[in-house]
């Protein structure tokens, strides 16, 4: 554990292209963000995560070479495990839907997007702008989960959307721009 | 998640998969800033080009041609080089975003930079005359391309009906001047003591020449201006009458 602590994410990177026993030590700093970023990013039971999860380790580890160290390794693994995930829901021909975030996870979505006069969102209210935020295309739901779940500053979103900067900013802006709309739209006056 | 990490390190090692070798990502990458680098030359090329036909034009001639001066330049404008540079512009742009990090940059950095690199590298030819050997080459390689797809300085003086010709001068004498034009056709060319002849105008046998004239017939034409081949043929800025005498010698009038 100690080791662990210690060495940064390059060194291990080092370590891990001789011994892939070392590339557990990458998996365990990042399996808990990834798994989670995956769940949020898909409607899939536990274990499907798992098996995607561990598809998208493999392919961190035989793209070891590939990093570049301009970037942060968790926007790198962040970028592997979007396109894998993009990839799948293409594979299988199914929309990407985010059904699977937990309600503290919907209230920070809700409060970076929406005006709320009320310090308390009623259930009701919340189970309404669900409907409304899965109505958004993809591009815009995947950047605000990026920044208001899983609270990446711009640059880590460049990075793992490979967006420029005015991209990321003008998606999340016309997102909730698109989403306050759709929520007048729907007579939804809960706040 | 334990049991996660414990079984993708049993895969990798029952499966010895293994890092794909770096060379393959460096080829990748550098052969990424490779294209780049031929992008810049070919639009760099194509500046030049495009430059060394706008300066061998005679820009002048929207006078004789009854043409406002915009309408002439639209007229003559290298449009070609000019699409050819928009889409080495647009190939860049899209190479350079295809690259690990190449959307960080914005569209207009992308595009200065490469717009820059063109222009600067397209002077440097252009002051080693890479653009006028490459045109020449374009010229006799390319068929269309200096009769259809751009006005040069040959197809600018080859249109007898407008009132200008070009040749090579066969003969001289008292009043007419035979000459042998691009496509080598003989006119016979009446001059007058009224014809402006630029002072650095070498009339003589071999001597290349341009003329703004009249057709009067089938191989004749009236010339009111001769120019040398090369420029406009102003020496100090001044424009001087000349008399062509038999032999083919100037003399001040």
């Amino acid at each position: 554990m100690h080791e662990e602590a210690v060495q940064s994410d390059v060194d291990l990177i080092e370590l891990s292209k001789q011994n892939p026993e070392s590339f557990g030590l990458l998996m365990t700093r990042y399996q808990g963000p990834l798994f989670h970023y995956i769940r949020r990013m898909t409607q899939l039971p536990h274990d499907d995560i798992q098996d995607l999860l561990q598809e998208v380790f493999i392919k961190i580890y035989q793209k070891l070479n590939e990093y570049d160290e301009e970037l942060k390794f968790s926007s790198w693994a962040y970028r592997i495990a979007h396109n894998h995930v993009i990839d799948y829901f293409r594979k299988v021909g199914a929309r990407v839907q985010i059904n699977s975030l937990e309600d503290y996870e919907w209230e920070k979505i809700i409060s970076a997007s929406v005006q709320i006069e009320k310090a308390i969102v009623d259930k009701d209210c919340v189970e309404k702008i669900k409907i409304c935020m899965q109505e958004l295309p993809m591009k815009y739901r995947e950047v605000m989960i990026l920044r208001f779940v899983e609270e990446k500053e711009y640059e880590e979103i460049m990075d793992i959307l490979k967006k420029p900067k005015g991209s990321v900013a003008t998606l999340i802006a016309r997102g909730k721009e698109i989403l306050n709309k759709k929520i007048k739209e729907q007579n939804i006056n809960c706040f | 998640m334990k049991n996660l990490i414990e079984n993708t390190i049993g895969k990798i090692k029952q499966q010895q998969l293994k890092p794909a070798p770096k060379w393959k990502y460096l080829a990748r990458k550098y052969g990424s800033w490779s294209v780049f680098g031929l992008i810049v030359v070919l639009g760099s090329l194509s500046l030049s080009a495009g430059y060394f036909i706008i300066a061998n034009l005679d820009w002048d001639l929207y006078r004789f041609m009854h043409q406002s001066m915009l309408g002439y330049s639209l007229s003559i404008f290298p449009y070609f080089w000019a699409i050819l540079i928009a889409i080495f512009l647009a190939a860049a742009f899209f190479d350079i975003r295809k690259t690990e990090t190449g959307y960080r940059f914005s569209w207009l950095k992308i595009s200065l930079i490469t717009l820059g690199s063109i222009i600067l590298l397209g002077l440097i030819m252009s002051l080693f005359g890479i653009g006028g050997r490459f045109n020449s080459m374009m010229t006799k390689g390319v068929p269309y391309y200096g009769k259809h797809m751009m006005v040069t300085r040959e197809s600018q003086w080859m249109q007898p009906e407008k009132g200008f010709l070009a040749g090579t001068i066969n003969s001289v004498s008292d009043n007419e001047i035979v000459i042998s034009d691009l496509n080598r056709r003989n006119w016979n060319v009446q001059f007058s003591e009224k014809t402006l002849i630029r002072p650095s105008v070498d009339i003589k046998q071999g001597g290349m020449i341009k003329i703004i004239g009249k057709k009067l017939g089938e191989n004749k034409f009236e010339a009111s201006e001769i120019r040398p081949w090369i420029g406009r043929g102003m020496m100090d800025g001044q424009q001087r009458r000349f008399m062509i005498n038999g032999s083919g010698m100037m003399r001040n009038n």
